[in-house]
């Protein structure tokens, strides 16, 4: 069974890096199995935007008190360390 | 040579964005390596986009040109030089026949300079070469010659390396990103007014010890960091300003709302449609990303991302929040000002977030130098503007018959475009070379001196650092 889970994509546009980043691990999970809502936003709206978010994504700094499990993450833009991050993605989304 | 980019401008001119650029992004990604599938979908994404902002660029221009117009009329007070924010610069910049050329052109310098061991930076960003492209579209518009626009964007793809390479160890010390440096020119060009001021408030008495702290701004003035929400208001004043005597009671009402949802639409479409330009180009970058790469050796280079990395920093949220209403109370008092805020207020902790190192996150000193900056910048816009408008009639866009003048913060307020054009426009290729000799000698002067470079521009000395 596939999983079906909504994650909130944030940059500091909410059009340029997290685009970016939104494609690459949506890809990345479907071929794990996990079928996701891609929501994407500005960092500076990310508390209007919470509603039914699994999990936030975003590559510059966050609120630390969101309440959802939140990973902040450059991997997808320098390819240092993808593997890792799409790991721990996934352990996040399952857990 | 002439004669061939004489003809391709007129081709980019005649066909427009919408249908020469899908065939050169194609051209170039299956260059790059991407699959042939991939780059045929991204290229007609690309296209789709461009139609996509020139709707929402037209909705948004008829409502403020037609708002600012009444509000000449109302108070006599020109404001007639609308901010079409950078979505649309953007894509008037790759729109522009400097735009076709600006990614091989981007790469080929970033190579170069890697080869020759002048910068450290790999630039990944191609999304964000389109401000290379954007100067160098204002020197064709100011100049007529594609050649000079070409020279200028290849000059400021240099100059973005040199700033990225400079700020490096300032911007992973403070934002806490390893590996990183950021060649993004509309965030850099704050960097030498930041230190100089800086340099000035540590002098003065009293001011040198004001700190703002950051959480109470954000709480306070979050609803200016909502792009909706901040359309919708502006619309509204706006509105109210044009159109209060604009007849009875319920006409007034219709005509006010009706001003405030469509600016809210167009802040929230606008950027949509500049996401979906941004997803064509998605392969394209991933290729380039690789191309590069490969090319580069195995030497640790710092890999040059957009400076949106940086925006979710409290300092740069908090004093740019502090700087949306100190941005619009400017463009009312500055005298001489045409410029109307709008679109791009929601980019302001773009042209802030450099300074956060020099000055240590402090939001007083970081409103003071983003103030400062903005100031110049409405004369840089003021002056600019006739350029910018030309060059987006010539990528294809359709100005609105209200015979506005458009322009951005970024890049419109850049005191670097309004440097390069400047001195094409009155030296033609003796400005070309002034230019290259300036940024070649800050490159020189980087290399002898990195470690002073780099305090000043907010790195922390550690046990590393060393005089170079």
């Amino acid at each position: 069974m596939s999983l079906q889970k909504t994650v909130l994509f944030a940059c500091g546009t909410g059009i340029a890096t997290s685009t970016l980043v939104s494609h690459a691990v949506v890809e990345a999970m479907k071929e794990r199995g996990i079928k996701i809502d891609a929501r994407q936003c500005k960092t500076t709206e990310v508390r209007s935007m919470l509603t039914g978010v699994d999990l936030v994504i975003s590559t510059t700094q966050l609120p630390t008190d969101l309440g959802v499990p939140a990973i902040t993450t450059l991997a997808f833009l320098t390819g240092r360390g993808k593997p890792e991050t799409l790991d721990k993605i996934e352990a996040t989304l399952r857990a | 040579m002439d004669a061939f980019l004489s003809g391709l401008k007129g081709a980019v001119d005649t066909l427009g964005a919408t249908v020469l650029l899908p065939v050169v992004i194609f051209i170039i990604a299956v260059i790059l390596g991407a699959k042939a599938g991939k780059a045929f979908r991204a290229a007609v994404t690309i296209g789709v986009a461009f139609i996509g902002i020139n709707l929402v660029l037209g909705l948004m221009l008829g409502a403020i040109g037609d708002a600012a117009q009444a509000i000449v009329k109302n108070t006599g007070i020109h404001r007639d030089i609308v901010d079409v924010g950078w979505p649309s610069a953007a894509a008037i910049a790759f729109g522009s026949s400097v735009g076709l050329w600006v990614i091989p052109i981007g790469i080929a310098v970033n190579v170069l300079l890697l080869v020759t061991r002048l910068t450290r930076t790999l630039n990944v960003d191609v999304w964000n070469f389109w401000h290379f492209a954007f100067i160098g579209s204002l020197t064709t518009a100011a100049t007529g010659s594609l050649g000079y626009g070409l020279v200028a964007a290849a000059l400021m793809a240099a100059l973005a390396l040199l700033f990225a390479d400079w700020s490096a160890r300032a911007v992973q010390q403070f934002y806490g990103v390893p590996g990183v440096s950021v060649p993004h020119l509309a965030s850099a060009q704050i960097l030498p007014i930041a230190i100089v001021l800086n340099w000035l408030i540590e002098r003065i008495p009293g001011i040198n010890k004001i700190d703002v702290s950051t959480e109470t701004v954000e709480r306070r003035l979050g609803v200016f960091g909502e792009p909706v929400v901040l359309g919708l208001f502006i619309g509204l004043i706006l509105g109210i300003l044009a159109f209060y005597n604009a007849g009875d009671f319920s006409t007034i009402i219709a005509k006010v709302l009706q001003t405030g949802m469509t600016l809210a639409a167009s802040m929230l479409l606008l950027p949509r449609m500049v996401k979906i330009l941004m997803e064509g180009l998605l392969p394209v970058s991933e290729a380039a990303h690789e191309f590069v790469a490969k090319r580069a050796g195995d030497r640790e280079l710092l890999v040059g991302l957009d400076s949106a990395i940086l925006i979710g920093h409290p300092a740069a949220i908090s004093s740019s929040l502090i700087l949306v209403p100190i941005a619009i109370l400017l463009s009312i008092i500055l005298p001489g000002n045409r410029v109307i805020l709008f679109a791009d207020l929601a980019v302001i902790p773009f042209i802030v977030a450099l300074t956060a190192p020099v000055l240590r996150g402090n939001v007083f000193r970081m409103v003071i130098v983003g103030t400062v900056t903005l100031a110049v910048g409405f004369y840089v816009a003021n002056a600019l503007a006739p350029l910018f408008t030309s060059a987006a009639t010539a990528s294809g866009f359709k100005m609105p018959a209200n015979a506005v003048q458009i322009t951005s913060i970024v890049d419109g307020f850049l005191w670097i475009s309004y440097v390069v054009v400047e001195a094409i426009q009155n030296l033609a290729v003796a400005g070309l070379v002034l230019l290259a000799v300036i940024i070649g000698g800050c490159f020189w002067l980087y290399r002898r001196n990195t470690a002073a470079w780099e305090r000043a521009a907010g790195a922390t000395d550690d046990e590393t650092a060393e005089a170079a």
